[in-house]
């Protein structure tokens, strides 16, 4: 496997949002993320794909996941038809945000659903480590060109957002 | 001239990586690669390819300046033996030892049992641990802000292994299929990965380490 950039974006000063596009080929993309940090204390950070470049906020989204608690049990998720995938809640403490690999499956295809794998590593908004690890799916039909980042109040503060095209997968 | 290409000084061109312009010649090209300026496609850089045939430990000292790395690792073959598995980090080149890992790990059994694995003061990040019997690891574990002196460093990881009871046979039931992340709670430099083992030798294995550029 080898990876080509396709679009990459580093927040140093806040943002509302963060929007990755370039996916026009049926291979599978990848999107690295680390030190997705809001502004704002103890808010959510959510993720939606793009539609021609536009964010999709239809009730569309499916996911499960396992979260992994470094200091209580483990949790499960399930969700049908949200309008986001919610990474959880982040703060502003040291290292209190989302890294992240997110595999991305069909999103060029017309005729398909949109999928992805993904797996976090955080710290919560009490400075508590957690993993998290499932997918999600975006049940329309349609192409996807990429995905969008943004938090639940407030801006982004920090982070590296970057879309790779898989090749040789 | 300009510092890199044939280009006029009046131009005051600037390179960066997918904006480089001129005619560059080998030697501009290496040292662009080497400022990282140059345009180079292919992202999942090779850092080093160790192969095992006698180490407890497996140390990566040279992590290069990425935001996440990429270690693959194939075949890590342990005798038997009470033993622990794991990543230890280096931190300006010392060794962590303390117990101030955190990881959060899911146990799928091929057995049909499921546990969960945590700790919020580990000597290491867990990847597997046994009483008595042999292993053979795979896994691949991606690691997040290892360079960054102002972040804590994170991974997230999945594993299939084979166990091997004490005749020498596979052990289904106590074979576990296991993903899950942890973290170095502690601001700092790392720049080495140790792949460690709490008592045995290994015996074979391929581990690679990559660092995804541009992430």
């Amino acid at each position: 496997m080898g990876l080509i950039q396709v679009a990459t974006e580093t927040v140093s000063s806040p943002v509302a949002s963060v929007t990755l596009t370039g996916i026009d080929s049926s291979d599978v993309y990848m999107v690295a993320i680390n030190n997705f940090i809001p502004v704002n204390n103890d808010v959510s950070a959510y993720m939606r794909i793009t539609k021609s470049g536009t964010a999709d906020s239809t009730s569309n989204y499916d996911s499960a996941y396992k979260y992994l608690k470094s200091h209580t049990s483990f949790a499960n998720s399930g969700d049908a038809n949200e309008d986001k995938i919610n990474f959880g809640n982040i703060g502003t403490g040291t290292s209190e945000g989302v890294n992240s690999i997110i595999n991305l499956y069909n999103f060029n295809s017309s005729s398909e659903y949109s999928y992805a794998t993904q797996e976090d590593t955080t710290l919560n908004s009490s400075a508590q480590h957690q993993g998290k690890q499932g997918g999600f799916v975006h049940t329309v039909a349609s192409a996807s060109d990429g995905l969008y980042f943004y938090m639940a109040s407030g801006n982004i503060a920090s982070g590296t957002f970057t879309l790779y095209k898989q090749v040789g997968s | 001239m300009s510092e890199y290409g044939y280009l006029p000084d009046s131009a005051n061109i600037e390179q960066s990586f997918g904006n480089n312009k001129g005619i560059l010649t080998p030697k501009d090209i290496y040292d662009l690669t080497r400022a990282d300026k140059y345009t180079n496609y292919g992202q999942l850089e090779l850092i080093e390819t160790q192969t095992v045939s006698s180490a407890q430990n497996v140390d990566f000292t040279s992590l290069g300046n990425y935001n996440v790395h990429l270690l693959t690792v194939n075949n890590h073959t342990f005798p038997a033996g009470s033993q622990d598995y794991g990543i230890r980090f280096f931190e300006n080149g010392v060794l962590e030892t303390a117990s101030v890992y955190q990881y959060a790990i899911q146990q799928c059994g091929i057995g049909g049992s499921y546990f969960e694995a945590k700790s919020t003061g580990a000597n290491h990040i867990r990847i597997d641990n046994t009483g008595s019997e042999q292993w053979i690891q795979n896994w691949y574990c991606y690691f997040y802000n290892l360079s960054d002196s102002s972040k804590y460093s994170f991974t997230t990881s999945h594993k299939v292994p084979e166990r091997i009871n004490t005749s020498g046979n596979y052990n289904s039931s106590g074979t576990y299929i296991e993903f899950g992340s942890g973290v170095l709670k502690q601001a700092s430099v790392v720049d080495g990965i140790r792949i460690y083992n709490s008592t045995k030798t290994a015996n074979a294995g391929t581990l690679s380490l990559y660092g995804i550029r541009y992430s």
